[in-house]
């Protein structure tokens, strides 16, 4: 067998081999979606599209649908998700934001400005955090941040303030997304200076040669070369923060509430739970089927939301084929 | 611009069919060719014989000059690429750089709009003069619109054709300019490259789409609309077929009225047909210097007589 592997294959045979290989992958996503359709069925058909709205206590609806039976009444499914929806978008939106443009300018920096020898200890230490464990990352933040946030950022006026409604503590929005960024600036950094690396030099120097300073030239010609590969670390990042469970769960104060711009500075205080955070937390008491379904139907809305990702990724890249940038 | 009338001046240029294998000082072999198609030329190199047809143009009297080298020499590290380098570079005239690979005739035209201080390892000695004035007084970024470059390899901007000549003017420009606003000028510059004609169906086309000539060509053009006043060209046909190579020469010869070209070139024959001026240079020296027409029929060095000697003789 080994030996068969180690001589030269036919190149038909190479491609049946892999393309066998990448349907049978396709057939397991495609199974995999199919199956948590399936088991999340229940939980639109009994609440439509008011699964996506925000009626009631999310909280307590999930916490009601624990003690439901194993023949559950339609009334048991009944949840309004957009409290978990809207922190996830949140969450994810901002750290991205954020993500992005320090990820970029640090890019910038490394590949056009930092001298060699930093250069050469910062790339080695930016991949070393892009492949920290999340876990630990929640860790640090529940020791260190919430605690600083607490004592220090959040006065007791604004505490009271709001009493009746939330009660502040210092996990919420804020650390959440601060450590967001933490975890997904480094990839990005990373994914974005090998783009700019990979920048033929001609292009470079030819902008140069105009007459235009190094900034410019990073931005105008680089940079613009490498928007390929800035899309899909925006992709990867989004999937990252999407999917981030652990993490969250300990950071953002866990609570199925809508942190509302218009409260002012108290909005980035206010706690929140995204969906991947109350899939791991209600994970165990998943033997009520009403909760079976509300949890598949989660899993459901991450999965399709990668989806859209990875399309909307391949489609923004296709304008810049035609200018003959590397896709 | 190649109207029909000018057709027999391309066939002109182009390279004889005959080519033979010369084998220079450093036993790299160069293909080279005759000079001129014309018997007479073939048969000996004086210097009487060697004008007619393509050095018509010449001019009997050196233009003024625009820059100065004076005692460059560059290092990379302890490599020493350039030695005590000293040169003029007459407006109005082409200067062609010839010389064996890695004698350091890149090194010596990068050094000119201080494109070498991108590589850390170089370091320059000696006086630049640009009107009379130092470089290293100058912004680089103002120097670098002054004195322009065309590089080896064709390297447009992975734009459109229109973006790609209009970058410099919109780089330069304090407010972005809209596209009305340059059109004109990159229009210019585009006639003034020669291929304004066969790219203006549809100026908004992706550059790389272009063939190897036409993006060279698309590269003098982007180099030409800020106005530069030297033109330096590393090999700027080493990429491309006899034709697109006939084409640029042309072009060289039309611009040289109103810019300093410097040109470097491994094509003997071609350093003939367009230089006024032509340097040989040998492992980092500045072996001869002198017109065109002299270097190559009566060369004063040794060395020189070696290299140029295989090409007409
Ligand atoms: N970035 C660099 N670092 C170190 N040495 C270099 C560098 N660039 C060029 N050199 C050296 O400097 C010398 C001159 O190189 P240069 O590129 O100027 O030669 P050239 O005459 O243009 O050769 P060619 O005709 O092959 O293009 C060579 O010996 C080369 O090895
Ligand atoms: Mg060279």
């Amino acid at each position: 067998m080994l030996q068969r592997l180690r001589k030269p294959w036919p190149d038909q045979r190479a491609e049946r081999t892999l393309g066998a290989l990448a349907s049978v992958v396709l057939v397991l996503i495609v199974l995999m979606i199919v199956f948590v359709a399936s088991k999340a069925m229940p939980a639109f058909q009994h609440n439509g599209l008011s699964f996506f709205g925000s009626g009631g206590d999310v909280d307590r609806q999930i916490d009601a649908m624990v003690n439901t039976g194993a023949k559950p009444a339609p009334g048991d499914y009944t949840i309004g998700a957009w409290p978990l929806i809207y922190a996830t978008l949140l969450t994810t939106a901002l750290a991205v934001v954020g993500g992005l443009a320090f990820a970029l300018l640090a890019a910038v920096f490394i590949v056009e400005f930092a001298p060699p020898s930093l250069r050469r200890v910062v790339v080695p230490v930016v991949r070393l955090l892009a492949a920290v464990p999340s876990v630990i990352y929640g860790l640090i933040g529940i020791l260190v941040l919430v605690p600083l946030v607490n004592d220090h950022l959040i006065s007791s006026g604004r505490k009271q303030s709001v009493q009746y409604v939330i009660s502040l503590t210092g996990t919420g929005l804020l650390v959440a997304v601060v450590i967001l960024v933490v975890m997904i600036t480094p990839i990005m950094i990373a994914i974005i200076v090998d783009a700019l690396y990979a920048v033929p030099k001609g292009w470079r120097e030819g902008a140069l040669a105009l007459g235009v300073n190094r900034w410019r030239a990073m931005w105008t010609v680089s940079v613009r070369a490498a928007r390929p590969a800035i899309i899909a670390a925006v992709v990867l990042a989004c999937a990252r923060a999407l999917g981030e469970a652990i993490m969250l769960s300990m950071v953002s104060g866990s609570k199925g509430f809508a942190p509302n711009p218009i409260d002012g500075l108290t909005f980035i205080f206010e706690p929140l739970r995204p969906l991947a955070a109350t899939i791991v937390e209600d994970a165990d008491s998943i033997n009520a089927p009403a909760m079976s379904a509300t949890v598949y139907a989660f899993a459901l809305l991450l999965l399709f939301s990668s989806l859209v990702l990875s399309l909307a990724g391949f489609l923004a890249k296709q304008p810049m084929k035609k200018y003959g940038i590397r896709v | 611009m190649i109207g029909n009338e000018e057709t027999h001046d391309v066939e002109r240029l182009l390279p004889p069919p005959i080519k033979r294998i010369v084998v220079d000082e450093q036993l790299q072999p160069t293909i080279v060719q005759p000079p001129v198609a014309d018997p007479v030329a073939a048969t000996g190199p004086s210097a009487g014989a060697v004008r007619a047809g393509a050095r018509a143009h010449r001019r009997g009297t050196p233009g003024p000059e625009r820059m100065t080298l004076d005692g460059l020499s560059v290092s990379y590290g302890t490599k020493r690429a350039v030695n005590e380098v000293s040169l003029p570079i007459r407006q109005g005239e082409v200067l062609a750089l010839i010389g064996p690979s890695g004698c350091g005739k890149t090194t010596l035209l990068r050094t000119l709009n201080r494109l070498t201080e991108l590589t850390p390892t170089a370091r320059r000695e000696g006086r630049i003069l640009l009107d009379g004035q130092d470089v290293d007084e100058l912004e680089v970024t103002a120097l670098r619109r002054r004195v322009s470059m065309v590089f080896q390899q064709p390297n447009p901007f992975p734009m459109s054709i229109f973006d790609n000549v209009a970058y410099a003017l919109r780089e330069q420009a304090m407010k972005r300019p809209g596209k009305a606003a340059v059109e004109p000028q990159v229009i210019d510059a585009l006639r003034r490259a020669g291929l304004y004609d066969e790219v203006k169906d549809d100026l908004s086309r992706p550059a790389l789409r272009l063939s190897g000539g036409q993006q060279q060509r698309l590269c003098i053009a982007r180099a030409l609309a800020v106005r530069p006043e030297v033109l330096l060209m590393d090999e700027p046909c080493s990429a491309l077929d006899p034709r697109s190579t006939a084409v640029i020469e042309e072009l060289i010869q039309e611009l040289r009225s109103e810019l300093a070209i410097v040109i470097v070139t491994h094509n003997l024959q071609q350093a003939y047909r367009v230089g006024d001026h032509v340097a040989f240079m040998y492992l980092g020296d500045l072996v001869e210097y002198g017109r065109t027409e002299q270097v190559f029929a009566a060369p004063r060095a040794q060395r020189t007589r070696d290299y140029v000697g295989g090409a007409f003789g």
